[in-house]
């Protein structure tokens, strides 16, 4: 008496995932089981249905490349102008401090620039505070 | 795409070469898009996911063992950025017309109008069944059905042992099965 077939390998006979002794076995075991002929028909007839499905893929103009491509060159980009930015400044910052401008033009100068530095940090740092118990801040949509 | 044109490619853009990344992301996205929209359920999610994974996967490159084929890695990447956006309150699994271009097409004139109404509402009913289904059994069908993945190629995707594909194949059928006869369209 042969072995009897298990749910999985019904699967596998299935999907053609058997190899030839098996697949004798399993068919000797159907030919004789009227319960297991019927639940492979139905599993069958279930395949077939889901392969007639299709998926709506949005044509063939829905290349994501141009956003991915966006995405991989942005860091890069910030990277770049922070890099740049900060070697400007701290030029900028060594040229005027050893210029032959009066002193109390330097420190006003400095206090204007040290000043917008310290309003930006702080709305940044409000935004942020802000944005970690804002309850809608995962809704893209 | 040939496997050494493919870890050619991969190795440019692990020297950090974004250039080469092109010609990966045309030749994965298809597929990739199919995996994405039976696990999302709509075209606007799917590419999101899609778009991350990309990302996400050239972002690992350089963890990448080239003498892996590069498919099922990514697909692995797609799968579980999916499921996070599923888990995250950015998304959940909403089917949206995923037949709609086949519904629009004129009835195939050997079918016949009749037939292919028909046809039209029993897609429509198994749509509906897999999204009855949890997120897992529906992942494997797609897999096997839409996809058309050999058991290797789904174990390697999902991160389980061959052995369990089967397994898992038919408590997603059975499920389905269940779904459909809860729908009231039983198979005989």
């Amino acid at each position: 008496m042969s072995q009897p077939v298990t749910h999985e390998e019904l699967m596998r006979y299935l999907d053609g995932e058997v190899g030839t002794e098996e697949r004798s076995r399993i068919e000797a075991s159907v030919e004789t089981s009227t319960e297991l002929r019927r639940e492979l028909a139905v599993y069958r007839a279930m395949k077939d249905d889901l392969r007639t499905l299709k998926l709506n893929d949005g044509g063939p103009n829905g290349s994501v490349w141009n956003a991915v491509n966006r995405h991989l060159a942005r860091p890069f980009g910030w990277v770049l102008f922070v890099v740049g930015a900060l070697v400007w400044a701290a030029y900028g910052v060594y040229a005027y401090a050893t210029s032959t401008a009066f002193l109390f033009q330097k420190l006003a100068t400095g206090a204007v620039g040290i000043g917008i530095l310290v309003l930006l940090a702080s709305v940044i740092w409000e935004r942020y505070r802000t944005w970690l118990t804002d309850p809608y801040r995962d809704i893209q949509r | 795409m040939a496997p050494e044109v493919e870890r050619e490619l991969i190795r440019k853009c692990k020297a950090g070469d974004s250039r080469f990344y092109e010609p990966l992301v045309r030749a994965y996205e298809q597929p990739g898009l199919r995996l994405a929209l039976g696990m999302m359920g709509n075209l606007e999610d799917a590419k999101d996911a899609l778009q991350n994974a990309f990302v996400k996967a050239f972002e690992a490159l350089a963890r990448f063992d080239l003498q892996r084929p590069f498919g099922p890695w990514f697909f692995q990447i797609l799968r579980n950025q999916c499921r996070d956006q599923l888990r995250s309150r950015k998304a959940r699994f909403r089917l949206e017309a995923l037949d709609e271009r086949l519904e629009l097409r004129p009835a195939d004139p050997e079918t016949g109008p009749v037939r292919y109404r028909e046809r039209a509402k029993a897609r429509e009913i198994i749509w509906e069944a897999l999204e009855k289904i949890g997120d897992e059994h529906r992942e494997i069908l797609i897999l096997k059905e839409l996809q058309g993945f050999r058991y290797g190629e789904i174990a390697a995707i999902l991160e389980i042992p061959e052995g369990t594909v089967a397994s898992r194949l038919y408590h997603a059928r059975r499920a389905l099965k269940e779904a459909l006869e809860e729908i009231g369209a039983p198979y005989p």
